[in-house]
């Protein structure tokens, strides 16, 4: 199963990590007509066939973003009760479930904005994401975890 | 121009989706970190349909929450080719570089060898419904070999929620509230369905994001068919529609339930073909009832107007039963 | 290599409309896609291309459209997707595509708009006056003028070259007047199909939508916090162009042996009284200014060949030692001087230059303007410069019936 560390650390870069970072450009700079790259430079492979973490991606692709400050509440996986039926893949609105493989890796928490849809569809009994206050550890989180639910318990 | 430098073309046309688990070995071209409100179903849908294929995509779209959410200086979100020009001309934007596409690869200067992409447009129901009506008319006339698809919000959501030819009876939208002498929208939803049909579109279909076998199916569908293609895409919005952000998939469930979206296609104008038949019909009310736009239809003296929203229901349902078993 | 794959045979004199003209000029630059919609008077140029792809002489795509602003739209798309583009209009169509002649600007679309100028209404009026040109005034488009459909046809092809220039990548309108040039014929010397196809030369892809090695996001939004750095460069980008139109304008002069400028000047050199004016106008003037000299006045005629980016200094170069310069516009003002009179006393504002200056209102909707009233107009200004001062009013209304029109006194007058 691809690591999780692997896959989400590469799916964010900051401005550092950057030459000549559009922030530091003048008009004399920009793209004309403020077109916008997605890669860097051509690419190397065909985009469906390569992963986004393996793409050349430029800086102002949006992956380079951090919107997880938008979250008040957060997703936090338990991947002894996960199925990996894939629901909180497809209707994830931010691409921020990450699945290798036809298996759940985990939560990309750089482009989660916790709005709770994986936990809503999570079909197990107790679910597999449960959205947590932003502020707990994933660590305290997995043990506080809530008891499965009987039949007719909402 | 070729399709890469060093990876060749890689594979093409429509993925093999045996089942959910097939789905997400999709390699996404939609990027998060996109502005989008928390829960929004316009982005579930864009993931779902550019999940779909393998196809090189040129992708445009009409100015609205998902271009301006996705495309704002300096980041794109897209993974792939994409153009929005202004609000009424995203079709007309893509039906131009497809026509750009036929003329270059008659002059040679695209190789016979490179596969051909999928022109895809997307817009809202303001931009659809609306100012862009004329411009999409005039695409399906020409057909164009394009996907059309319709973000239906049922309002002009990124400028806070007014009121577009897609807004149903009873709605409350801010230019057209709900108030101690109004209900709210009192002109009915505009039929793009039936209207595109019969302007002769080689495909028309109803999707929604919560039914996403049906959507692959439909999509997948249109990207095999040649001409104009018209989808309908349902999209619950939690923040015009004022339902909690995480009931996105909950709300469009109760509405494809409800037949209030009804799931269908209609090919070449003519072949009608129900997609989705709810083992349990839900009733309307409870539809409405989910979201807040519709609370003061609960109020007593707009107890008819529950009734007549459900009489509409149920008579579009008889109507599409009919037709479909007609066969005209 | 531009060319079609049929050939066309033609004479070396023809005897072409305007219409046809750009007809011919586009037929000759393979444009890849006309994405167009008809008007009066710019409809021939349309039925003209439409005919010659009936006939199996064009290779690229016709795309009759629904509304002006489609067409517009049609043409950036395509154009975004790496091809050569272009459309023609008048008048009201030019009126509704407007808010896209901004977004094709902004978004670096070299697309090529044949304009055959038109009043703008209300009233509704089909004939030929600068209302449309003078709309086009702030869009960011490169506009050049033609006088007859020669201008007409030599321009346009120009306009390819100018447009799609590495260093230039904007759009252009070859301008020419409403039924006096596109419904006129006169003789044309027309390239080869071989020459012309050579000049405009193979199209520059830049950003290709269909290049599907390196996609590309165009037509951000853009915060308050980037637009103007984006402004600035396609400002930039669009008066450096005027270096790019001297060098293309010095190449057709090699292959055609016709030599167009970025003002053009005739007998301004020696002239006391010059009248400035744009398209069929300017040649009237030529025999006006021709007739003032027999009777010793030292008349001369300037126009901006290239309406925009202003050439001010080459404006203030040609005018510094006249003594009277009448701006003559053929557009309703709206309330103020006319567009000519501001683009020239502009130019001259912060030179020691002082000639005495005047707006002429005249010619709207297609109304004549005669070698006589030119004459009258001529001997007016020469008569100012007689009694050392503008007598009258800055503004007025010259060829339309009822009292005089005269606008903005001059102090002292």
């Amino acid at each position: 199963m691809a690591q999780h560390n692997d896959v989400v650390n590469n799916l964010y870069k900051s401005k550092e990590q950057f030459e000549n970072s559009i922030w530091d450009q003048g008009w004399d700079e920009v793209i004309p007509g403020a077109a916008v790259y997605s890669f860097d430079g051509e690419i190397q492979a065909p985009v469906v066939t390569t992963l986004p973490e393996d793409r050349n991606v430029a800086e102002t692709n949006s992956m380079n973003k951090y919107v997880g400050d938008w979250r008040v509440v957060k997703p936090v996986w338990n991947v002894d009760l996960c199925i990996d039926c894939q629901n909180c893949w497809v209707y994830c609105p931010d691409s921020s479930i990450i699945s290798r493989d036809k298996e759940m890796v985990g939560i990309d928490y750089n482009h989660c904005k916790g709005c709770g849809i994986c936990s809503d569809v999570c079909p197990t009994n107790p679910k597999s994401l449960v959205m947590f206050n932003e502020q707990i550890t994933n660590e305290d989180a997995l043990n506080q975890w809530p008891e499965k639910k009987k039949k007719g318990e909402k | 121009m070729s399709c890469s430098l060093l990876g060749g073309c890689g594979p093409q046309g429509n993925r093999e989706i045996k089942n959910l688990k097939t789905y997400s070995t999709a390699a996404e071209r939609f990027e998060g970190a996109h502005v989008l409100c928390p829960g929004c179903a316009h982005s579930i849908i864009v993931r779902e349909i550019l999940n779909a294929t393998n196809d090189n995509l040129v992708v445009g779209a009409s100015t609205g929450c998902l271009e301006v959410c996705t495309a704002i200086y300096p980041h794109t979100s897209w993974d792939c080719s994409w153009i929005h020009i202004g609000f009424e001309n995203g079709s007309t934007a893509i039906a131009g570089a497809e026509a750009a596409n036929k003329a270059l690869r008659r002059k040679g200067r695209i190789s016979a060898d490179t596969p051909e992409p999928k022109f895809v447009a997307f817009g809202g129901d303001g931009s659809t419904y609306d100012i862009g009506f004329q411009w999409i008319s005039g695409c399906c006339d020409r057909g164009h070999n394009m996907m059309y698809v319709c973000l239906d919000n049922e309002v002009y959501a990124n400028t806070g929620g007014q009121a577009s030819g897609s807004t149903p009876i009873g709605a409350s939208a801010t230019t057209a509230p709900a108030g101690s002498d109004s209900y709210g929208m009192k002109q009915n939803k505009k039929d793009m369905l039936s209207i595109m049909a019969s302007n002769g579109a080689s495909y028309v279909a109803q999707v929604a994001p919560n039914k996403w076998k049906d959507m692959v199916k439909k999509i997948q569908k249109g990207f095999n068919t040649d001409g104009f293609v018209y989808i309908n895409a349902m999209s619950a919005c939690t923040t015009e529609w004022k339902f909690p952000m995480h009931q996105t998939i909950e709300v469009s469930d109760l509405a494809t339930d409800s037949l209030v979206f009804p799931l269908y296609e209609i090919i070449n104008g003519r072949e009608l073909n129900i997609t989705y038949r709810p083992k349990n019909i839900v009733p309307v009310r409870d539809y409405l009832g989910a979201q807040p736009r519709f609370k003061h239809l609960f109020k007593p003296e707009y107890e008819y107007l529950l009734e007549e929203w459900q009489k509409r229901v149920d008579a579009q349902w008889v109507y599409l039963q009919k037709r479909e078993e007609a066969r005209v | 290599m531009a060319q079609n794959k049929k050939i066309m045979e033609l004479n070396e004199v023809e005897v072409w409309d305007g219409n046809y003209a750009n007809a011919s000029a586009l037929r000759q630059a393979g444009v890849d896609v006309i994405s167009a919609y008809p008007i009066t008077p710019s409809t021939g140029t349309v039925e003209g291309y439409a005919s010659f792809h009936a006939n199996g002489y064009i290779d690229g795509e016709v795309v009759i459209v629904e509304s002006e602003h489609a067409a517009m739209s049609g043409c950036v798309g395509a154009a975004a997707a790496g091809a050569r583009v272009a459309t023609a209009t008048a008048s009201q169509g030019l009126a509704l595509m407007i808010e896209v002649l901004y977004q094709a600007s902004g978004m670096r679309m070299p697309i090529v708009l044949c304009l055959v100028n038109r009043a703008l209404a209300a009233p509704l009026n089909v004939n030929g006056d600068h209302s449309d040109l003078y709309l086009t005034s702030q869009s960011g488009w490169i506009s050049l003028d033609a006088c007859n459909p020669q201008e007409a046809y030599d321009l346009t092809l120009c306009a390819f070259k100018i447009a799609e220039h590495k260093d230039v990548r904007l759009p252009v309108i070859s301008n020419q007047d409403g039924f006096m040039t596109s419904h006129t014929a006169q003789n044309v010397r027309p390239l080869s199909d071989e020459v012309a196809g050579k000049f405009v030369g193979d199209y520059l892809e830049v950003n290709s939508l269909l290049n599907f090695d390196h996609p590309v996001t165009h037509g951000v939004q853009t915060e308050s916090d980037w637009h103007m750095e984006h402004k600035a460069k396609q400002n930039d980008a669009m008066m450096k162009s005027a270096s790019v139109i001297e060098e293309v304008f010095a190449e057709f002069e090699q292959i055609s042996g016709r030599k167009y400028n970025m003002i053009e000047t005739y007998k301004t050199q020696d002239a006391d009284v010059i009248i400035v004016a744009l398209g069929t106008t300017y040649e009237s003037a030529h025999i006006a200014a021709d007739n003032m000299r027999e009777q010793g006045i030292k008349a001369g005629v300037m126009m901006p060949r290239v309406f925009r980016p202003t050439q001010i200094e080459k404006i203030a170069n040609a005018l510094k030692d006249a003594k009277a310069v009448v701006c003559m516009d053929r557009s309703a003002p709206g309330g103020q001087l006319g567009q000519l009179f501001q683009d020239i006393s502009s130019a001259l504002i912060n030179t020691p230059a002082r000639p005495i200056m005047s707006n002429v209102i005249y010619g709207l909707g297609g109304r004549d303007m005669t070698v006589i009233e030119l004459e009258d107009i001529y001997k007016k200004a020469a008569k100012d410069v007689e009694n050392g001062k503008l007598s009258g009013s800055i503004q007025e209304w010259v060829g339309v019936r009822g009292p005089e029109l005269k606008y903005y006194n001059v102090e002292g007058n």
